[in-house]
């Protein structure tokens, strides 16, 4: 059973069957391709569809009788195959009618982009691709194992023309691909011959117009004239169009190059990216460990990787199908299919990626913190130490830099975590004896991650002959990941103790006094009264009083003071005063007292 | 060079001149003159006339009307324009001449043999 299609052929009526009918439409399709318009493309093809008419009728016995595949290939056949309609121009060349030649020399035909494959090593797109751009196939091919060298990109791009640019099967579609070239002279010739037309019109309408001047009767040769130089000058219009649209199109294919370059080198670093940071992830490459412990949301970095690859990739491949859709123009689609797949993948994976951002987020939406609390033996006149202590593994300089998170390998070669995030607050306690608290605080998902998190954090701290030593570091298992993990140091000390902090303890301070906070990074090196809220110092040199105020109205510097409105003026320095009103002058000096007043 | 091509374009030169001499004496339509050049065996595929008959049209060597057919599509009756049988005309002496030179320029070689 078959089923069958109705169809009007050259004003005839015919049923023909659905196989017989696509094959018939991709017939005349063909020839329809090798001709072109200037040839008399649509009489061509209305002509032959008579033809096939009169050849089915021929074969039809009756209304009901159904046209078959074998019909069809039958008349095909007889009409023959598309590259036999074509008339080699080359042949005509010589035409002796002029007014024929001309037309068939303007329908200057576009290269198109085919794949060659009489003359193919693997698809026939470098044969394909040295036709368009009218070079040797040599060079491309060159242009290929260079290209497959620079890490392989050249095997990527030439599968996406293999897939994307049609393979050139009929002899009309082999002639245009090696089509006649747009170029400068064509543009060149068409020029000249239009302007030629012009000035011939343009002596044509002088001597009409001499004419007319001459016979008053004749004025409807200036009429006629003024016609021919409008329909001449439309020509000249036309050609100029053609100039202008010939830019546009070198514009476009400009754009279309841009675009081409643009996607595909935005792919290809996605691609060696994509690749390396996989590639990375199997072999476990050492410095990947960072990025993994980073990741405290766990998802995969490969899936992170691909997603990203995705968001970003996709735009950039439609920006390179749109370049090739430019510069070829009978490019083939690559399916709407292959369209919304793409285009869902791509919303796919943005949303993805928005929820790994928010799980990753949430990562940090708890902080909780874990206090361990010691007492330490220091009363009242008691003198307390503080030193910081490194470690050969972790940060063994006691340099501080906020929120440095590393990775190093313990005294038993375990990977740990390390980071210098330990501040030290010290405040004044009415106990007597010292305390110091260990706050250990991290991010995480739930209060409960967050307080295991924070728990999980190692520090210690020593106490030996009124010494406290502190680690300069804190550590913890990868497994806790980077979780904005710190540890607040804080000293309660009793009033009347003193406390010395020692140089290394300097980066671990904050930088003032606020909040309790009693000694700041000035304070060390010197040893510290606890009083209430407040630290003394008990050996620090008095500090030079230092005031510089500068201005307009008031001065205070190392000289004096000195202050100036628009009623008088103030001057006190090491001479002496002066006072200053609109009335009245007031001088003390070594000179005495000097008073003047203009009253 | 591939004799295909050799032989296509020899055929390809003389259908011109072979379509305007079928065309003569008296009008014909496409099957007619088809049936002719490919009794001769001058036409394969009829595809081939198709192009030609509108680019002889189009260069005004031919004109055409149209006649209904009792048994399919009507017909373009093709004819010369009186430059089509000028154009003819010089055709044929040129073909007259070519024939002669060739017959001369063959027949001289197998002499010589």
């Amino acid at each position: 059973m078959n089923k069958t299609v109705n169809i009007n052929l050259a004003g005839i009526f015919f049923h023909i069957d659905e196989d017989a009918y696509l094959k018939l439409q991709r017939y005349l399709e063909a020839i329809k391709r090798s001709f072109t318009d200037s040839q008399g493309r649509s009489e061509i093809i209305a002509d032959i569809e008579a033809r096939i008419a009169e050849l089915f009728s021929e074969r039809v016995e009756n209304d009901k009788q159904v046209i078959r595949i074998k019909e069809v290939d039958e008349v095909i056949s007889i009409m023959g195959q598309p590259e036999d309609y074509l008339v080699d121009d080359e042949i005509f060349e010589d035409e002796p009618n002029a007014s024929y030649s001309k037309k068939s020399s303007s329908s200057t035909s576009n290269r198109k982009l085919f794949r060659d494959t009489d003359n193919s090593y693997v698809g026939g797109v470098s044969s394909g691709l040295a036709h368009y751009f009218g070079i040797d196939a040599i060079w491309i091919r060159l242009a290929w194992i260079l290209l497959i060298f620079g890490a392989g990109t050249g095997i990527l791009l030439y599968i996406l023309l293999w897939i994307l640019v049609p393979e050139a099967k009929t002899t009309a579609e082999k002639i245009m691909m090696t089509g006649e070239p747009v170029n400068i002279s064509n543009i060149e010739k068409k020029i000249k011959d239009s302007l030629e037309n012009v000035t011939e019109t343009v002596s044509d309408v002088a001597k009409n117009v001499s004419e007319s001047v001459s016979s008053a009767a004749k004025s409807i040769d200036v009429k006629k004239g003024a016609n021919s130089i409008k329909s001449s000058s439309r020509t000249f219009f036309d050609t100029i169009g053609d100039i202008i649209m010939f830019f546009f199109k070198v514009f476009a294919k400009f754009i279309g190059i841009i675009l081409i370059i643009v996607g595909a080198s935005a792919l290809i670093g996605l691609i060696i990216g994509l690749f390396s940071v996989g590639v990375a992830d199997i072999i476990h490459v050492p410095g990947l460990d960072l990025v993994d412990i980073a990741n405290a949301g766990n998802t995969p970095i490969w899936l992170i990787s691909l997603l990203a690859f995705f968001v970003v990739g996709i735009p950039f491949f439609f920006l390179f199908y749109l370049g090739l859709k430019i510069l070829i123009n009978n490019l083939k689609s690559i399916g709407n299919i292959a369209k919304f797949t793409l285009l869902g993948i791509w919303l796919i994976s943005i949303i993805s990626l928005i929820i790994v951002g928010i799980r990753q987020a949430s990562e940090y939406a708890f902080d909780e913190s874990y206090i361990e609390k010691t007492e330490l033996p220091i009363m009242a006149n008691d003198t307390l130490n503080i030193r910081m202590v490194g470690n050969d593994n972790f940060n063994p300089n006691f340099y501080r830099n906020n929120h440095s998170f590393k990775l190093a390998h313990d005294d038993d070669g375990n990977k740990t975590i390390y980071s210098s995030d330990v501040d030290i607050r010290v405040k004044s306690t009415t106990d007597s004896v010292a305390t110091i608290a260990i706050e250990k605080s991290a991010d995480g998902r739930s209060y409960e991650i967050a307080r295991e998190r924070a728990k999980n954090i190692n520090y210690n701290f020593d106490f030996r002959n009124n010494t406290l030593l502190l680690d300069s570091y804190l550590t913890t298992n990868p497994e806790n990941k980077f979780s904005d993990q710190e540890v607040d140091v804080v000293l309660y000390l009793p009033e009347n103790s003193v406390v010395y902090f020692n140089s290394s303890t300097k980066p671990f301070l904050y930088y003032r006094n606020y909040e309790g906070n009693i000694i700041s990074r000035e304070n060390t090196n010197h040893y510290m009264k606890i009083l209430f809220d407040e630290a003394e110092c008990l050996d620090c040199p008095e500090d030079d009083f230092n005031v510089n105020v500068d201005t307009p109205g008031l001065k205070i510097n190392k000289e004096g003071v000195e202050v100036k409105s628009e009623d008088g003026s103030l001057k006190i320095d090491g001479k002496g005063l002066k006072a200053k009103s609109e009335d009245v002058k007031v001088n003390i000096d070594s000179n005495g007292i000097e008073i003047k007043s203009d009253n | 060079m591939k004799i295909e091509n050799t032989k296509a374009q020899m055929r390809k030169g003389v259908l011109e001149f072979c379509i305007l001499s079928v065309l003569k004496d008296e009008d014909a339509y496409v099957a007619e003159i088809l049936d002719t050049l490919k009794d001769a065996k001058l036409l394969v595929v009829e595809g081939t006339i198709y192009p030609l008959l509108t680019r002889l049209k189009n260069a005004g060597l031919l004109n055409y009307r149209w006649e209904e057919s009792t048994s399919g599509p009507p017909r373009k009756y093709y004819g010369l324009t009186e430059t089509g049988k000028l154009f003819l005309k010089e055709l044929n002496t040129t073909w007259s001449e070519l024939h002669n030179a060739v017959t001369i320029v063959t027949s001289q070689k197998t002499t010589k043999k």
